[in-house]
């Protein structure tokens, strides 16, 4: 039956939403950098996975791990070479809170100009033997894939959660979350608290992005959704919050997928950004709580 | 006194120069102030919401495309001439500015520059499946009634003209009430509160300004190009385009944003056309060198260069 | 003629918290009332209720016979209620001169006004605050005195009948308190009706004609300086127990 189809799909694309969410809303949430680069890191994961997959018949479940790797030292290095000159400025008011988002803007077009003249603006997608079956259950037909992707994401969701509250730079990142004086004056240095929240976000944004090459296709031009899915997701779900982020990403996974089955699949993003906008406005505090006014 | 003869001299003189210059150059000069003139025109609209009050529209480049849908559908569908066309089109995005910004300038800070991003990309969106707008095929408006050269003089002119009025219109706001309030609230909103200041009347105010100017470069731009298309007037890289002017040359100055406008437009067209891919790139890194060296813009640099040679004088003299 | 301003049965909660449980009192014209009370009594709230800067959960608030307990700040401040904060909040980037003339500008009147006559009335509040000669200096450049007489200056701009001053003697010098009880009284002499919040005790006593005290959020007592620094639950209030027995004991009672 069609809805329990939709829901399901929803549900399940939810936890890719989620995945795409988490790592930008880490990195918003704990250094305070709205990182427009996070959706050109995505396809940077898609098309690591896609060219060990391709290339050496890598199984891209496999090259997850790889591709968090590779975007790991890539956050690494932003971070630390070009973010954390301009963080101090981040963490106050005026201006100098825009300068992320215009470096982070710029950085991402850098990305893209360099994909696209390495590796063309074609659109390219991931089909391996198994992509094509399907769990037939009770009416509605659930790709294998979407089942395994939708673990993987809540994996490493629940990896990231055990990072986060088991160890002890996961205790430092959350430290200067609430206090970034205090956490100083412990010893924490906030330098490199950042690079590695930073390269956390990144590289969960690769996981994201070899999670995205199985469903989605895509070239360097197409980074705008996951960002506008993860903006979304971040004011639906409180930011720097994992759980908030999951269930956001379900919430919003489903309500895309209603909209796709009886609206029309040209307007998912814009039904995203006005949700956004409708919560920013009408629900500040998303649906779990944390404010965006003063 | 003597010092705003001075200044009006300067730019008086200043005004004659661009308005015999292309008479004397050629079409690939004129071409590239016309553009300089654009970015100019939105970069003081922006910032009038922005330099005064402190709240970045980040998604403000949606009323170049309202402006520039507006003025070439109206002109298509409806026969418009192009003045009225543009008129309406420029009205229209005060009129969107005003309603939603009630809600939407409740917001604080990155909020507020995130929810006009979330809007921009959601209209941008939206034109692309919308039959009046012809979607993602782009709208072809009509054609200049003018032979080649003629038209370029006609949008030099006009660009210049919007430019110059856009800046009176920022030059008497910063001098009056309006100017004196988005002061007061970019300093302190709470304290604007408490002496009678009505802030979110003063904030929707200034952003329907912004947007009513900001459409109307847009309005222009779509018939100076002749095609428009969702992709290409609902760009954010646009709006941060001329964010980025308003920061180098100075926001809350007046010559500030067009300063920034200026340098910006003639190093990409000169310097960095070979190198696309680096382009903006450059661009964030000069950002962060601007903000090391010159946090408030090149405007305000200079004059606190300038006063503290003074300071210097005096102490040299013998004054302090 | 009624009170000036009547506040009945005022109260404001903070989650569970009363930080104003039932408060009612009334302000008569022309004089000036003091407002004491331990730290977190709820006076600070007290003056954000009645500026509309907060929103009073129960109760009025009459001003001049109208009802403001719903209305905005800036409207408050428009029909004659102007109020400094206890955290200075000076419009930084602009001079001395800009920052009264903002308040000539939006306060009562203000519409009308064009920005010469502006200049002029902004001057002449400069003149009555003493701050004429340091008019063009800009606000981040003045010391801590001059900011909170600036305060004053901007509240005085907006041309209202009601004053209320929020803990404007912190941090000031005994001269420069006796500065600013000098600028109090002069204003007052004028006709201006003042309500000072304040903790230097020697200053508010002074000066006021009446005193309310708050202790935890309600209104503890009313009445002359005199009177209050005798009362028995006040000296409990600010100085605890033992003091007051030990005061009762020794017979004597000592002035706050």
């Amino acid at each position: 039956m069609l809805i329990l189809q939709v829901l399901i799909n929803g549900f399940l694309i939810g936890g890719l939403y989620g995945c795409v969410a988490v790592g930008f809303s880490l990195v918003w949430g704990v250094s305070n950098i709205i990182n427009l680069s996070h959706g050109i890191f995505i396809m940077l994961g898609a098309y690591i996975t896609f060219w060990l997959f391709t290339l050496f018949h890598i199984d891209p479940f496999l090259t997850v791990p790889i591709s968090a790797a590779i975007l790991f030292s890539v956050g690494y290095l932003v971070q630390k070479c070009l973010l954390n000159y301009v963080v101090g400025y981040t963490q106050q008011s005026g201006f100098g809170v825009f300068l992320s988002l215009i470096l982070t803007f710029g950085l991402a077009r850098v990305f893209e100009n360099l994909m696209v003249g390495i590796w063309s603006g074609d659109w390219r997608s991931v089909t391996t033997s198994y992509s094509g079956l399907s769990l037939h259950l009770a009416g509605v037909s659930i790709p294998y894939i979407r089942i395994a992707v939708f673990g993987v994401a809540l994996l490493s969701a629940g990896l990231l959660s055990v990072f986060l509250y088991r160890s002890r730079a996961g205790m430092a990142i959350r430290a200067i979350t609430f206090n970034t004086v205090g956490a100083q004056i412990v010893g924490i240095e906030l330098d490199r608290v950042y690079n590695i929240t930073y390269a956390i976000g990144a590289a969960l944004a690769g996981i994201a992005g070899s999670l995205v090459s199985l469903i989605y296709t895509f070239s360097p031009f197409l980074s705008t959704p996951y960002l506008s899915w993860a903006f979304v997701i971040v004011v639906m779900g409180g930011l720097g919050s994992i759980y908030g982020a999951i269930v956001g990403g379900i919430l919003l996974g489903i309500i895309e997928s209603i909209a796709t089955a009886y609206v029309g699949p040209g307007y998912q993003q814009a039904i995203g950004f006005i949700i956004l906008v409708l919560l920013l406005v009408f629900r500040p505090q998303g649906l779990f709580g944390k404010k965006f006014l003063k | 006194m003597v010092e705003k003869r001075k200044n009006i001299l300067f730019f008086g003189i200043l005004i004659f120069i661009l308005i015999l210059f292309p008479f004397v150059v050629t079409n690939y000069w004129i071409r590239l102030f016309t553009g300089i003139f654009m970015y100019g025109t939105l970069a003081q609209a922006t910032n009038i919401l922005m330099g005064f009050s402190g709240l970045v529209p980040f998604g403000n480049v949606v009323f170049f495309g309202i402006g520039a849908y507006f003025t070439g559908i109206t002109m298509l569908n409806l026969g418009f001439p192009f003045f009225i066309a543009l008129v309406f089109g420029a009205s229209a995005c005060f009129v969107f500015a005003f309603v939603v910004g009630h809600p939407v300038l409740k917001l604080k800070g990155h909020y507020f520059a995130i929810a006009t991003m979330g809007i921009s990309e959601a209209i941008k969106q939206i034109s692309t499946n919308v039959k009046i707008t012809r979607g993602g095929m782009g709208l072809n408006l009509p054609l200049v009634p003018f032979e080649v050269n003629t038209s370029y003089l006609f949008f030099y002119f006009l660009m210049f003209s919007a430019m110059i009025l856009v800046t009176l219109v920022a030059l008497w706001i910063s001098r009056n009430r309006v100017g004196y309030a988005l002061r007061a609230i970019m300093s302190n909103e709470d304290g604007a509160k408490s002496i009678g200041i009505n802030t979110p009347h003063y904030k929707v105010l200034a952003w329907a300004i912004s947007a009513f100017f900001t459409g109307l470069g847009g309005g222009i731009f779509a018939y100076w190009y002749g095609y428009i298309d969702p992709p290409s007037v609902f760009d954010i890289g646009i709006s941060v385009r001329f964010i980025i002017m308003i920061l180098l040359g100075g926001a809350g100055t007046i010559i500030g944003p067009l300063l920034g406008a200026f340098f910006i437009e003639l190093l990409s067209e000169t310097v960095w056309s070979q190198f696309l891919f680096i382009h903006l790139g450059v661009l964030g890194a000069i950002i962060v060198l601007v903000v090391i060296f010159m946090p408030r813009g090149f405007v305000w640099f200079y004059r606190q260069k300038f006063s503290l040679e003074a300071l210097l004088e005096n102490v040299r003299k013998g004054k302090l | 003629m009624g009170a000036l301003l009547s506040i009945k049965n005022v109260s404001k909660y903070f989650g569970g918290l009363a930080a104003n449980k039932a408060i009612s009192f009334d302000i008569e014209a022309g004089e000036i009332i003091g407002l004491i009370g331990p730290n977190g009594s709820g006076k600070t709230t007290l003056i954000n209720v009645i500026t509309g800067n907060d929103v009073a959960d129960q109760g009025s608030i009459r001003f001049k016979g109208h009802e403001i307990v719903r209305l905005k700040p800036y409207i408050i401040n428009r029909l004659g209620i102007a109020r400094t904060y206890q955290v200075v909040q000076p419009f930084i980037g602009m001079s001395v001169r800009e920052n009264v003339v903002a308040g000539v500008l939006f306060g009562r009147d203000g519409k009308g006004r064009k920005m010469g006559v502006a200049w002029e009335r902004a001057d002449e509040v400069l003149e009555l605050c003493h701050m004429q000669d340091k008019r063009n200096e800009m606000v981040e450049n003045l010391t801590i005195a001059d900011i909170k007489r600036l305060e004053i200056a901007k509240a005085m701009a907006t041309d209202p009948d009601l004053l209320l001053l929020d803990e404007g003697m912190a941090g000031l010098n005994p001269k420069e308190i006796d500065e600013a009880l000098d600028l109090a009284t002069r204003i007052n002499k004028m006709g201006m009706t003042l309500l000072v919040v304040e903790h230097v005790m020697k200053a508010v006593m002074s000066i006021s004609q009446r005193v309310v005290v708050l202790h935890q959020g309600r209104l503890m007592a009313i009445g002359t300086p005199e009177a209050i620094a005798k009362d028995e639950q006040v000296i409990k209030a600010y100085l605890g127990e033992k003091y007051s027995l030990r005061q009762k004991n020794r017979g004597e009672v000592k002035r706050l």
